[in-house]
């Protein structure tokens, strides 16, 4: 409990801190929008100059990128710290972390508040209700938890990717500008339906990064496509599970990663 | 035991990677490389009592960091064993974290976008500190640190001075009975410095606290420590009070006496050698293990000869430290 209100109230301090730099808060929150605009092209092209893609109509598409940037918004806002982290083990504040008698990923948490979420969350949430409202689905209960699953599912998938680069550069700082490419990667294909891309390169974001689990899994087991996706039904249905299992393994990672720490200079 | 430190054996192997010269080697390097050991920190042994203050010293690269890193439970040793008021670091990370305090010169504990005390505040809640002792604490560290006239501030607009005056406060805000601190003075001007001199002394007087501090400024050791320990190459060759380190490696003093009479024979004295003369001006310096302090010496010259004045030259403690190094180096 007292986690909790430790968390909550640096959380709390952080914000209010941000929020003193009026112009330097409202251009985080530009730059978390701006940073957006490739979705945002993507989504518009897609829904004026084309009917669909690789057998999904236009609307059944928009679903996917709007599950991935619900799911990034909610990743940057809630554990996205781990992606930046090189720098705070070149500055050494691991090493201040490791004094405290708090867990050194909540603390890296804590660090700041990332007001650029509050961009990121904006187009989500906007491109979520574009598409909800283009969808023809029934939008049952089950249909909407299952949703609501794939997005939190793909929060922890993206923070399991980010957690396992953020490992890496515990004991090989260089492995941060992993993280970059990583965060190109997602921005790049986590829009499309996977099986329009060569079948190595769907192979590749399904066993190799998993990027398919974050949004084009869920999307097509929503849309119905969930049996053309190259994978067995069960393994894409289980998309939201597979994230949480990710997370929770990157998790066990990092401790280890953790305890073999070197450091930075003397 | 509490506010103990026991050092058995504690060793620290770094592995790299060794670049060869030239396009060819570096391409061959990256096929095969070439991995070789460094050993940052070599079988050092050494305790600290409770309530002592102990610098400890080296020059740069020399595995004071690493020790002091391994102590605090950042890293964990290749070999050996260690632990800080009965607790081994590297094993019970958080446990340790609430027994020390840890104050890295050139770092900040504190939170960059936050006033001083919004931070002082979330460190008594992680530390489960009783609102009444927490504020009692600050009003003591204040009185000394003059930290109310700037705890109000973001730390990121703080001065130097400033932050490390408040890191210190933060560092023992839950009360530790062990604080390490690493090079705490560094850049800092000299009020600033003989502040936190004062607030060390009276928290090692006072409080009972054990300190390991590690400082390039002499003047810090003089004034704080009755004991050093030395390491060089990762390896602990000295351990030993000022004193005795002073009466190894600091018999450097030279006493130049004015002879009332310039012509007058000079002999060596027990201990003191003539190392030259220049009418009636002579210089003594001391001459082999069993040389007297300087005082002996000058009262020895005074009390031999007729002079009509003396000027002594005595190695203060960064001549001795430097020469402590130099004999490190040597053996």
């Amino acid at each position: 409990m007292n986690a909790v209100r430790i968390a909550w109230r640096v959380t709390r301090l952080n914000f209010r801190a941000q929020l003193e730099y009026r112009t330097e808060f409202l251009l985080m929150i530009a730059i978390g929008a701006i940073w957006q605009v490739s979705v945002i092209v993507f989504a518009t092209v897609l829904l004026t100059r084309f009917t669909g893609m690789g057998g999904w109509d236009s609307s059944e598409v928009l679903l996917i990128p709007a599950t991935r940037m619900l799911a990034h918004g909610l990743f940057v806002l809630f554990l996205g710290r781990v992606h930046g982290s090189g720098r705070q083990i070149q500055e050494g504040r691991i090493d201040i972390y490791l004094t405290r008698p708090m867990p050194v990923h909540r603390q890296l948490q804590l660090e700041f508040f990332p007001t650029n979420a509050i961009g990121d969350l904006t187009v989500a949430v906007g491109l979520m209700a574009g598409a909800l409202s283009r969808s023809q689905l029934d939008w049952t209960p089950g249909r909407i938890s299952y949703l609501v699953a794939a997005v939190i599912g793909g929060m922890f998938l993206e923070a399991a990717l980010f957690t396992a680069v953020a490992s890496a550069g515990l004991r090989y700082p260089a492995a941060d500008y992993w993280s970059r490419w990583l965060e190109e990667l997602l921005g790049t294909f986590g829009s499309y339906p996977l099986n329009v891309l060569p079948k190595a390169v769907g192979g590749l974001l399904t066993y190799g990064l998993p990027l398919a689990f974050v949004a084009y899994f869920p999307a097509a087991v929503l849309t119905g496509h969930g049996h053309d996706t190259g994978v067995p039904y069960w393994l894409a249905a289980l998309s939201p599970l597979v994230g949480v299992a990710a997370y929770l393994g990157s998790r066990v990672l990092w401790r280890w990663s953790l305890r073999h720490y070197a450091g930075i200079g003397g | 035991m509490p506010g103990s430190i026991e050092v058995r054996g504690l060793s620290r192997t770094f592995h790299t990677t060794v670049r060869r010269p030239g396009l060819a080697g570096t391409l061959r390097s990256l096929v095969n490389p070439e991995r070789v050991a460094k050993h940052a920190v070599s079988d050092i042994t050494f305790d600290v009592a409770p309530g002592e203050l102990l610098a400890l010293l080296g020059p740069n690269g020399a595995g004071k960091s690493t020790t002091i890193k391994m102590l605090t439970g950042i890293l964990t040793p290749t070999s050996g064993e260690a632990r800080v008021a009965g607790v081994v670091p590297y094993q019970e990370r958080e446990r340790n974290a609430r027994n020390i305090g840890a104050v890295f010169g050139q770092r900040t504990q504190l939170w960059w976008d936050l006033p001083v005390r919004e931070s002082f505040s979330i460190l008594r809640d992680i530390y489960e500190v009783p609102k009444a002792e927490h504020a009692a604490r600050l009003a003591e560290f204040d009185a000394i640190l003059e930290l109310s006239t700037f705890w109000d501030t973001r730390v990121r607009h703080l001065s130097l001075g400033q932050r490390v005056r408040c890191d210190l406060a933060a560092a023992l805000l839950h009360d530790p009975p062990v604080v390490f601190l690493d090079e705490p003075t560094i850049g800092m001007d000299v009020v600033v410095k003989e502040q936190v001199r004062e607030f060390l002394r009276h928290q090692v007087e006072e409080r009972g606290r054990t300190v390991l501090l590690t400082t390039h400024d002499m003047t810090e050791v003089e004034r704080l420590a009755e004991r050093v320990v030395l390491i060089n190459h990762g390896r602990l060759v000295l351990d030993g009070s000022l004193d005795e380190i002073r009466r190894k490696f600091g018999s450097t003093w030279q006493v130049r006496a004015t002879f009332a009479d310039a012509h007058a024979e000079v002999e060596p004295l027990p201990g003191i050698a003539v190392l030259r003369k220049d009418g009636p001006q002579v210089v003594f310096g001391p001459d082999g293990p069993d040389a007297p302090t300087v005082h002996q010496a000058l009262k020895a010259v005074i009390e031999r000869y007729e002079v009509t004045g003396v000027a002594i030259d005595e190695a203060d403690l960064e001549d001795v430290m430097r020469a402590a190094y130099v004999h490190a180096e040597a053996v």
